[in-house]
């Protein structure tokens, strides 16, 4: 049993802590081994209940035990496993136990509280869980990745096919339309970061210019940096019901990740080694013109056209860029082991993908150690520290003014002009391309020279103590503290060389700018847990007391350089003619109480919890008032109520978090700047609001989980209503006030209502074959229940570009787009789409058969509009590749140019097979001869992620979002990175 | 047991001396605050400098979009097609604060920054009197300008005037064309009389853009032209003449003097986006603009046409557009766009003068400039009004293209858009004003 930093301890404590320093005069040995395929459990713990007497199985799964004479209660279990309890009878010394597979998770322990847990049997919530070993099926560049598809009720999306990662991670439908939108992460028990940080690109790209305030650089989610190898399991908590311990930021959830831990034993090694490439996954293509008259059509510069044309010749500039089919690797090693006082993990890992397009990629290197000391007295120390460094080079995408992203300027681009440089080789130079005759840059030479590099350093140390105060056989009293520091610095890197065609379009060659940000996030906890157990104490009632205080605070420093006219070679901003500076700080600072009472009766059928937890924080308009939110639950397992039911479990909660606005929204900024060497001061866009306070969502989720078919099969089902109050909005004031907008406190109201649906059956259980499918559906509606301001449109680029409309009883993520003309020429708005899924569906299969495993996992989307703007830009350009198809690229934008934006709102309906593994355990005969026997397991793997994808969408992927991670303003594309897949060998050896 | 007590103790004590070291009202660290009572002379320079700031921020965007919607100008822009539909041929969005909403929000802004200065000029100890005058003076200036370009843009419309601080009170009432005017009149009159008790200086550096107009009194003659520009567009002939006397016409002068707004590539400032290649860059100029030049006793077009537009090699085309002419009006970043300049005020005083029936007195300012500016030959003599009309407007298209919209004013203004070449494309409009903005019809709803 591991020591898991939070929750699972208590239990573990609460099944030993009994009694200590009983005699031991006999010694119990034996093996535990997995009853299907009659190997030995290395993890497997064996208590003596009523003792602390506990034993870790070896490698083998063979064990050793000092017991005390007579008879003994033996407990047995291992993580995956159903546990067993047997008496031993005195005088009997040797046991062998065969463990059932716990398909279904039931005994799993999962986190209700801070620091505090139940199994999975009693859980009044749906929290999902994730391990490892689903987790890393198919190697993933970034965390969020290798969640998808695995949790009914989240919605993740990349926000376009850019290494390094950048994706949203929504869970239960919208929350918010404004205020923070990701879900909290908590790592071995700290917050964590989750900033996305703009990479300075939109100082070439300018698309945050041209009337739309928002960035478009299509930054990386900074969760990106958590190693997925490291991380032993997920547990995800969806709503407020189930999260309202965290309180005023918890909202969107609690995504809680707990990293791998020693075991007691000796070192046990572990190796794998990936090797794989990746390629694009789609390809938009352009039109090609059959005759030099169809070509003459295309611009007004006949001579141009005529000198370049020839029939039958064309080029794929998009294939030049993007067409790349880089190699990659992965190494990933892992020692951890230790004694009775001391436990270790330590892990290492290297990775290199290649990026699919010219001078792309993402790099990490990581080390962990996780290390648990026994101090005695009681006491426990948890020393965790990870470092991470990442690379990523993601070139120049997403929308611009400035005719700089390649997929900008292909839809203006005919595929009869070359834009191939003169001369192969490595040692290219910018005069080798030549200039692009139709637009202001060659995509080719941009990608060449443009740099575009992010570099992470990360730090993340824990230190936890606990301190068992007290253990009797009835009452135990445990102190959790916890001290933690996630520190990274992100510098980005970008440059674009003066010799750039598009370059000296503004009158300012070169570009370069350098950004720094750091980012540190503190938390400080102190946990106390009582359990009080006046029963049996695997049977009897439990009570289980916590209470603790919470302090956390967040600074964010983001820096940048820009300069701007560099001489040829210069990369650096200090060089340039011209230099803007700009520095930003966000400093937050929360504290929180929290207090919670758990109780398990009627033969630990009946679950009951009560908590609450109180916020105050920087952030809030009143900086010193506490916010409250409390929680209940209650669930009641029934067993074989009738026949084919073997267990049901029938559980109700409800709860309440908050969410904040994002940082400032409490100030009025002043503007700065400068005029002909004079500074000045001016007033800034947005008035700040004194008086925010948090959005308060009221969940209430019930449901059951039953189990069926003597334990071949269990269906989940939950029902939620989450009503968030109090929603912030941004106001749109007159602009004549000379200010125009402000984020405030609104008395407006949101709803979403969901179903969650999972079902797992295992069809064939035997000795060489195992079979277990999953499936699982979700669907969510959201509506605006109240919105005390008129009706308003936000985000995109304008109406007949398509856009998203705010009002009362409609769903907030609703498109609207123009729907005709009316009598006097004037746009007449309506909607025409909406970007929220219909439902969700994911599919998977994992067969065992003998030595091989196969697994694979479907993702399905049914609806959830997009708005193509990419598929406009072609359209416009008369460049799409079905520009003169029926129904094609020209009728569409004719049916634009009369009015109707409906053409570029799109169904982002899509079915992916985003794992699949097959992999071969070797057998010992095999593994015995390698390295002189000291192989324990080895494993032979082919994998393969994002391998099929079937949409009817019309641009790169259905996954997309120009402005990054949005609460509403997602699904739009404009020329986003495409999307890849990729295929991996893996080798996994144990020592 | 007593070790129980003493660790949380302990880490209680810890906890709540980290937690107490913090505090949790953290103000702003990032921006000044806003400008408050009693401001020092700096906050003062920063904040009359602000208003200027605030004022360019749509100068070179008024020139580039009144430009097309006046024909002078086309911008093919393959990132945005707006350039060349809803200016060109709408639907006009009010929505969109680029498009059909713009020409607002920014002035605006300036004006608000000039509200909040105003608000606490007097309360300035570290002022003399003279100089919160002068300073008073020159912020009336800059909002009368800032509502002259809002009533420029929307000329159908009315405006809100009364505009104050303070953003959650309702907003300000619409008037009607003809009582805004009548507010920028009464703001220039205003502050001309702060100027004349300002003293010697103002008690603030100006940008270069302003060189020659950087006292109370000189600046006063800056005021005085814009006066007689709004004299001129409300058709008080006589009214223009009088301020125009006031102001700094001079025909012994170039025709460039003038006051302008300064952009700089250097660290810190605005480059000027209209300075942009004239081959690859996204701006070019109206392909009538060379068709209708006249041409110069040698044959040559008229010089003001060649030396703010070259002809490229080739063609250039977006849209269903085309165009072989791109700009050099301003060459380089740091060129200065002019907010009103010394051709203009001549041409004023001929547009009045036409406007009061004094034809002879009218050519004899119109000649100055046709051959001064544009190289050519005098005209003998006017034949009607309408004629000289139809000269004045040719003479101001070229005098002052690509500075901020004029030939969409002027020739708007007679009914005359329709000599402007406007229709490319079937279904091109040269529209007569653009909407009110959405956010604030909204916001008055």
């Amino acid at each position: 049993m591991g020591q898991r930093t939070c929750g699972v301890v208590v239990s573990f404590l609460l099944l030993l802590g009994v009694q200590v320093g009983a005699a031991q005069v006999r010694q119990i040995s034996g093996r535990i081994t997995n009853a299907q395929t009659e190997q030995g459990l290395p993890e497997a713990t064996i208590a003596v209940l009523g003792t602390q007497i506990v034993a870790q199985a070896g490698s083998n799964g063979q064990f050793v035990l000092n017991a005390p004479d007579g008879d003994l209660n033996l407990s047995i279990r291992a993580i995956g496993f159903k546990r067993q309890q047997l008496v031993v009878p005195a005088g009997q010394e040797t046991v062998d136990v065969a463990l059932e597979p716990d398909v279904f998770k039931l005994e799993e322990i999962v986190i209700t509280g801070q620091a505090t847990g139940v199994e999975q049997r009693n859980l009044a919530n749906a929290v999902s869980t994730v391990s490892a070993a689903e987790l890393t099926r198919a190697p993933t560049p970034t965390i969020e990745s290798a969640l998808q598809g695995k949790i009914p009720g989240a919605t993740i999306q990349a926000n376009s096919g850019a290494p390094g990662g950048g994706l949203q991670v929504n869970l239960r439908g919208v929350s918010t339309i404004i205020g923070d939108l990701e879900p909290l992460y908590v790592v071995d028990g700290i917050v964590v970061s989750d900033v996305a940080i703009p990479n300075g690109a939109n100082a070439v790209t300018a698309a945050q210019t041209g009337g739309n305030p928002e960035n478009q650089d299509n930054p990386v989610n900074r969760i990106a940096d958590i190693n997925p190898e490291d991380i032993e399991r997920i547990e995800v908590l969806k709503g407020g019901s189930a999260a309202a311990i965290y309180g005023s930021k918890a909202t969107n959830g609690v995504i809680f990740i707990t990293t791998k831990r020693g075991q007691v034993g000796k070192p046990q090694f572990n190796i794998t080694q990936r090797f794989g490439f990746s390629a694009r996954s789609n390809e938009l293509g352009s039109r090609t013109f059959s005759t030099l008259a169809e070509a003459e059509t295309f611009a007004s510069d006949t001579a141009l056209i005529v000198s370049l044309y020839q029939p039958g010749r064309t080029f794929d500039a998009e294939k030049e860029i993007f067409g790349h089919k880089p190699f990659s690797y992965e190494t990933n090693a892992s020692v951890s082991g230790g004694t009775e006082n001391t436990k270790y993990y330590v892990s290492a890992l290297v990775k290199d993908d290649g990026g699919i397009a010219t001078n792309t990629g993402y790099r990490k290197q990581a080390i962990r150690s996780n290390l648990d000391q026994e101090l005695g007295g009681g006491f426990q120390l948890s020393v965790n520290m990870s470092g991470t460094h990442s690379l990523s080079k993601r070139g120049v995408s997403n929308n611009d003014n400035t005719g700089t992203s390649p997929f900008l300027v292909f839809p203006f681009s005919p595929n009869f002009v070359d834009l191939r440089p003169t001369q192969a080789g490595d040692s290219l130079v910018a005069s080798d391309f030549p200039n692009n005759p139709f637009e202001r840059s060659n995509p080719l030479q941009t990608y060449q020279f443009l740099k575009n590099d992010e570099d992470v350093w990360r730090i993340l140390g824990t230190s936890s103590l606990r301190w068992s105060a007290l253990h009797t056989g009835k009452s135990n009293l445990q102190f959790i503290g916890i001290g933690g520091v996630d520190y990274f610095q992100q510098d980005n890197n970008f440059v674009s060389p003066p010799e750039l065609e598009f370059e000296p379009n503004d009158g300012q060659p070169g570009t370069v700018v350098l950004s720094k940000s750091s980012n540190r996030n503190v938390n400080l906890a102190l946990n106390a847990n009582h359990t009080y157990l006046p029963g049996d104490p695997e049977h009897g009632s439990q009570w289980t007391t916590s209470a603790g205080i919470q302090f956390e605070e967040r600074r964010l420093f983001a820096t940048q350089i820009l300069g701007r006219t560099l001489l040829a070679g210069q990369t650096s901003p200090q060089q340039a003619a011209n230099q803007t500076v700009l520095s930003r700080l966000e400093p937050v600072r929360d504290l929180g109480i929290f207090g919670q009472e758990e109780v398990l009766l009627a033969d630990r059928r009946l679950l009951l919890t009560a908590g609450g937890r109180a916020d105050r924080s920087s952030a809030n308009g009143n900086p010193q008032k506490f916010f409250f939110y409390p929680k209940f639950a209650a669930s009641y397992v029934f067993q074989r109520p009738f026949g084919g039911l073997d267990e049901i479990k029938l559980r109700a909660a409800y709860g309440q978090t908050g969410n904040r606005a994002a940082f400032g929204a409490l100030f009025s900024p002043d503007t700065s700047g400068t005029i002909g060497g004079n500074s000045g001061i001016f007033i800034g866009t947005r008035a700040g609001d004194r008086t925010l306070k948090p959005e308060r969502q009221k969940e209430i989720e019930t449901g059951f989980d039953a189990t069926l078919a003597n334990g071949r099969a269990q269906v989940s089902l939950t029902l939620y209503q989450k009503n968030i109050s109090d929603l912030l909005l941004k106001r749109t004031l007159a602009p004549s006030a000379g200010q125009e907008n402000q984020i405030f406190t609104s008395t407006s109201t949101l709803r979403n209502q969901g179903i969650e649906v999972a079902l797992t059956v295992q069809p064939v259980q035997s000795k060489d074959v195992n079979w277990v499918l999953r499936t699982t559906f979700f669907a969510n509606r959201a509506k605006i229940t109240k919105l005390t301001v008129p009706a308003y449109q936000t985000g995109g680029f304008a109406l007949s570009l398509g856009t998203f409309q705010i009002e009362q009883d409609s769903s907030p993520t609703q498109i609207f787009g123009t729907v005709g003309v009316d009598g006097n020429g004037n746009a007449v708005a309506g909607k025409v789409g909406d970007a929220s899924p219909d439902f969700q569906m994911s599919f998977s299969s994992d067969v065992d058969i003998h030595r091989f495993t196969l697994g694979m996992l479907w993702d399905y989307k049914q609806g959830g509009d997009i708005i193509n703007l990419t598929d406009f830009l072609y359209d416009l350009g008369q460049n799409s590749k079905d520009y003169l198809e029926p129904g094609g690229g020209k009728e569409r934008f004719a049916r634009f140019n009369a009015g109707f934006t409906q053409p570029y709102v799109q169904s982002g309906t899509y079915l992916k097979l985003r794992e699949v593994n097959l992999s071969y355990n070797l057998p010992d005969r095999l593994t015995s001869g390698l390295f002189g026997g000291s192989v324990r397991t080895a494993r032979l793997s082919l994998t393969g992620r994002n391998l099929l994808r079937f949409t009817p969408y019309h641009g790169l992927d259905p996954e997309v979002s120009n402005f990054g991670r949005q609460a509403i303003v997602r699904n739009i594309d404009v020329a986003p990175f495409p999307p890849s897949r990729s295929f991996f060998f893996s080798i996994d050896l144990g020592f | 047991m007593t070790t129980i007590l003493k660790l949380p103790r302990l880490a209680r004590v810890a906890l709540v001396i980290t937690v107490a070291g913090c505090s949790f009202d953290i103000q702003n660290p990032n921006t000044p605050d806003v400008i408050g009572d009693n401001p020092s002379r700096s906050v003062v320079a920063a904040t009359a400098n602000g208003i200027l700031i605030a004022t360019r921020a749509d100068v070179a965007d008024w020139a580039l979009k009144g430009g097309i919607l006046g024909r002078e100008a086309y911008r093919f822009d393959g990132s945005d097609p707006r350039f060349t539909g809803e200016l060109m041929h709408g639907p006009l969005d009010p929505g969109s604060r680029a498009f059909g909403g713009n020409h607002w929000a920014e002035e605006y802004a300036a004006i608000r920054t000039a509200n909040d200065l105003l608000a606490v000029i007097n309360t300035a100890s570290a002022l003399t009197a003279e100089e919160q005058s002068a300073t008073s003076g020159f912020a009336h200036t800059m909002q009368a300008y800032n509502f002259s370009i809002v009533l420029d843009a929307h000329r159908q419309d009315s405006i809100p005037i009364d505009v104050g601080t303070d953003v959650n009170a309702p907003p300000a009432p619409f008037v009607s064309n003809t009582e805004a005017y009548a507010h920028v009149v009464s703001l220039l009159d205003g502050a001309a009389t702060e100027l004349q008790a300002g003293g010697s200086a103002f008690p603030f550096p100006l940008p270069s853009g302003f060189s020659g107009f950087n006292t109370p009194a000189s600046f006063l003659t800056f005021n005085r032209a814009l006066r007689a520009r709004v004299a001129v567009y409300l058709g008080d002939y006589a009214g223009a003449l009088t301020a125009l006397a006031a102001s700094f016409l001079n025909t012994g002068q170039p025709l460039s003097l003038g006051v302008y707004m300064d952009y700089s590539a250097g660290t810190g400032d605005f480059a000027n986006p209209l300075a942009l290649d004239p081959v690859s860059g996204e701006n070019v100029a109206h392909p009538s603009l060379a068709v209708r030049a006249q041409l110069q006793p040698g044959g040559q077009p008229d010089a003001r046409l060649t030396s703010k537009v070259v002809t490229l090699s080739g063609p250039r085309s977006a849209d269903n557009l085309s165009t072989q002419l791109g700009w050099i009006r301003y060459p380089d970043p740091n060129t200065p766009i002019p907010l009103i300049k010394n051709e203009e005020l001549i041409l004023l005083r001929a547009e009045a003068n036409i406007g009061l029936g004094d034809l002879p007195t009218a050519l004899t300012d119109v000649n100055f400039v046709r051959t001064t500016s544009g190289g050519l030959a005098p005209l003998v003599a006017f034949a009607d009004p309408t004629s000289a009309i139809t000269e004045l407007l040719y003479n101001k298209r070229y005098s002052l293209l690509y500075e901020g919209g004029h030939s969409w004013i002027d020739y708007r203004r007679y009914g005359r858009t329709a000599d402007l070449d406007g229709f490319d494309r079937a279904g091109d409009v040269i529209f007569p004003t653009l909407p009110i903005p959405t956010a604030e019809v909204q916001a008055h709803q």
